[in-house]
């Protein structure tokens, strides 16, 4: 046994996969982690150059002719130093002008006013009391350009409410109550109901496996989708879960995990309970954590498993925003300003430093390009060293990867997320299933007997 | 003749009694050394610390010549090592992971020593499955024992390996899981990673939440899986200074326990076992009083100390779970292994 440390390549680079609630990966550029060191470098002397030879063919010429050839020599050599070094001024500003330290924006571009619009709305909501419904539908019609109509969306969620509580009323829930509520709204996703009273039939929502993370098609991820088709994942699911939570005024929270969103909601003894909606089964915490991709420093950093803020939400939104309009544009200033309001919110947000992060790596592989470096070329990547501009935007995408390192981010490839979710299928976690399933019943029943 | 009788007992009572206050002063001096190491960290030194408190247990005979001699000799071994192995590590941070590296090689690897010409073997480290918590003997779980047998558990083998680093000039950080102390490192490369000295692998956070007696809320308050600074360290040693102390004099009134138990918990809040002890000493102490209204009011108090232990996500393991948790990870090793670390050429 021998203590090997493997390591491919020469040059590390990062990759780090943005994710919306959970799942979206973007084409991403690698990134030197690396500040270089420039300590074995020698600077050109350009001086060389430009000081002229005093000492020479003079020797042997009259005092009074050497010294007025000596001036005569000396003016001219001062003059071209003066031109010489005006020369490389204006090298020097040429050169600066011309390379462009922001990203180009897409302002000018048809579409992204939609962005700007809801940006500043949802800059005025208030952070603890605000409509998912609405924020939600928003950013998804920013992306749709305004194609969708709220007044109808609005009818459904109406409706579907309505539907839960006429429901609960048939069972006999007791629709005060919160647990009764979200076991419901539970029952809603993952149970084909019928209202006796009109035969109003419903049918669960189904995971939609093609596509799962709107790489071709980002409006997969929306809750609109999810209603028209009956199919979502796991980005819809719960967000149309909070949605009909606020319409029937339960209290439910988002929560994340490693490329994953799911639901949380407490009984009146105050313990929580996991509901995962992609395949409509109540999970252990245990089962998140078994997926390998948790570490400790992500659970002490509170950014997976935790049920988040009404405040923290939001800014879980600003992140979907941000996410689509990259998706449709790509990175520019204005997808830094939303990553800074998330990570104002939320400064642990993990998927808002992401986004930041990567759009600093972006941002300095765009100015590399300009200098003709090419970023993960460590070798090419040392001629920065005279400008320090590029340097500080190095440092800068150096220091918000490692932020994303230091929140205890470790990325879970496609392949173990799907098997995963896949393993929630197996018959172990079907059996914990049933039992929390069952204990609803009779707790439920119970506070009805009660 | 009855009178002789008595005054031989008489000296017999006072030599023992003289006998067992000195021990008792070996425990304090321990305990004053382990303290002026949280006030003055300066004077920090693991290595003192963990033998202080053997020594005290020992009654003052521990070898330190012998003992000072073999980690001298340990990190002559490692020193060597770092010079003559290639390592292919390329981060920045190499000259530590090097250091790491090499503490890890002596613990867990066979390695082949050429002295004057003849070729030696040196073995490593091995896990002793005998009394693994120190039931039967509290020196099973002594690093001087681990030095003289060569076998040891996850009390001396992750003690050893810190002491190995602070001799090299880096450091390790303990951390803790159910019943358990593992290594934990932070490498620009891999970021934290664990290094489980008890069967030689790295294993993946996983392992240590599956042994479900990991409640979620423990982890995220730093009750298990922190990797522990050095302060905190001193506060683990603190621990077992006072289970010595309970196992040599196991009529103590608690008051040596206690303020070991405070001293710990100031440095670490969320230090589980130091909560633990210091609600069974209360326990024993608030058994004796027989003012009934006393009682109730020092138990109440007390109750809310075992919620409050139960709150931060402690969750009691029974023993025999813990063995076999601690071989599932050799019998699912693919499972849990970090494969990010590709540190292994083992069959």
């Amino acid at each position: 046994m021998r203590y090997k440390i493997n390591l491919i390549g020469i040059l590390i680079i990062t990759l780090i996969p943005t994710i919306t609630f959970g799942q979206v990966n973007l084409p991403m550029l690698p990134i030197s982690t690396q500040i270089p060191n420039y300590s074995n470098l020698n600077f050109p002397n350009n001086s060389k150059n430009i000081i002229p030879n005093l000492i020479n063919q003079f020797i042997g010429i009259n005092p009074a002719q050497q010294n007025q050839s000596i001036m005569r020599e000396v003016e001219q050599n001062e003059k071209q130093r003066i031109e010489t070094l005006n020369q490389i001024k204006n090298d020097i500003n040429e050169f600066s002008t011309s390379v462009n330290y922001n990203l180009p924006s897409f302002s000018n571009l048809q579409g992204t006013e939609y962005y700007k619009l809801v940006y500043n709305k949802m800059l005025l909501l208030n952070t603890e009391d605000y409509s998912v419904k609405d924020v939600n539908f928003e950013i998804e019609n920013a992306y749709l350009e305004n194609a969708e109509d709220k007044l109808e969306f609005d009818q459904i969620i109406k409706n579907s409410g309505d539907y839960i509580i006429a429901k609960m009323k048939e069972l006999k829930y007791d629709t005060e109550s919160n647990v009764a509520k979200n076991y419901m709204l539970f029952q809603f996703f993952s149970e084909t109901l019928q209202l006796k009273s009109n035969g109003l039939k419903h049918t669960a929502f189904k995971y939609d496996f093609v596509d799962y993370m709107g790489q071709k098609d980002w409006s997969k991820m929306f809750v609109s989708k999810l209603l028209k088709t009956k199919t979502g994942q796991c980005h819809s699911m719960p967000l149309l879960y909070l949605i009909l939570a606020e319409q029937i005024q339960a209290e439910a929270f988002l929560s994340f995990s490693p490329n994953h969103s799911f639901i949380k909601f407490k009984d009146r003894n105050g313990k929580w309970y996991n509901i995962e909606l992609t395949n409509g089964m109540f999970t252990a915490s245990s089962f998140m954590i078994n997926s390998g991709y948790i570490k400790a420093e992500a659970l002490q950093n509170h950014i997976y498993l935790q049920n988040l803020s009404k405040q923290e939400l939001l800014s879980a939104f600003y992140v979907d925003l941000a996410n689509g309009y990259i998706h449709k544009f790509g990175f520019d200033d204005f997808v830094e300003k939303i990553a800074d309001k998330a990570l104002e919110l939320y400064p642990k947000n993990v998927n808002a430093q992401m986004i930041k992060a990567n759009y600093c790596a972006i941002r300095f592989e765009y100015v590399a390009k300009q200098l003709g470096i090419n970023p993960s070329d460590n070798k090419q990547l040392q001629n920065i060293k005279n400008n320090p501009n590029a340097i500080a935007l190095l440092q800068q995408a150096n220091e918000e990867v490692k932020k994303v390192e230091q929140l205890g981010f470790t990325a879970m490839p496609q392949e173990a997320y799907e098997s995963w979710l896949g393993s929630l299928k197996e018959a172990k976690r079907k059996q914990e299933n049933e039992t929390i399933n069952t204990q609803f019943k009779g707790t439920i029943v119970k506070t009805l007997q009660n | 003749m009855r009178k002789t009788i008595r005054i031989i007992l008489l000296i017999l009572f006072s030599a023992s009694s003289a006998k067992a206050q000195n021990q008792e002063k070996l425990f304090e001096q321990s305990f004053d050394l382990l303290n002026t190491m949280l006030i003055n960290e300066n004077s920090y030194s693991f290595k003192k610390a963990v033998f202080s408190v053997e020594n005290a247990y020992l009654d003052d005979k521990l070898d330190t010549l012998s003992i000072n001699k073999q980690i001298k000799f340990l990190t002559g071994l490692s020193n060597s090592l770092i010079k003559d192995r290639f390592l292919a590590y390329l981060e920045k941070d190499k000259p530590t992971v090097n250091k790491w590296a090499s503490v890890y090689q002596i613990m867990c690897d066979t390695i082949p020593i050429n002295y004057n010409d003849k070729l030696y073997k040196y073995s490593p480290f091995g896990y002793d499955f005998n009394d693994v918590f120190g039931h039967k003997t509290r020196e099973n779980l002594f690093v001087s024992k681990l030095l003289e047998t060569h076998k040891g558990n996850c009390h001396s083998l992750p003690y050893l390996y810190k002491i190995l680093c602070e001799e090299l000039g880096t450091t390790a950080n303990l951390a803790l899981a159910p019943n358990h102390v593992y290594i934990k490192h932070n490498s620009i490369k891999d970021g934290w990673y664990n290094t489980e000295l008890t069967s030689g692998i790295f294993p993946i956070d996983a392992w240590v939440m599956a042994s479900g007696y990991v409640h979620l809320d423990a982890v995220s308050n730093g009750v298990y899986m922190k990797a522990l600074n050095n302060r905190e360290s001193v506060a683990l040693v603190l621990i077992d200074l006072a289970d010595n102390y309970n196992a040599k004099f196991p009529n103590n009134d608690g008051t040596f326990i206690l303020k070991c138990c405070e001293t710990a918990i100031k440095e670490y809040p969320q230090f589980a076992s130091a909560l633990i002890l210091k609600a069974e000493t209360r326990f024993k102490q608030i058994k004796k009083i027989k003012d009934q209204a006393l009682f109730n009011q020092q138990f109440a108090a007390l109750e809310k100390q075992y919620a409050h232990i139960h709150e931060i996500g402690y969750r009691s393991m029974p023993e025999n779970m813990y063995l076999e948790w601690l071989i599932s990870l050799k019998t699912e090793r693919s499972k849990y292994e970090n494969k990010n670390l590709n540190t292994f050429s083992k069959k």
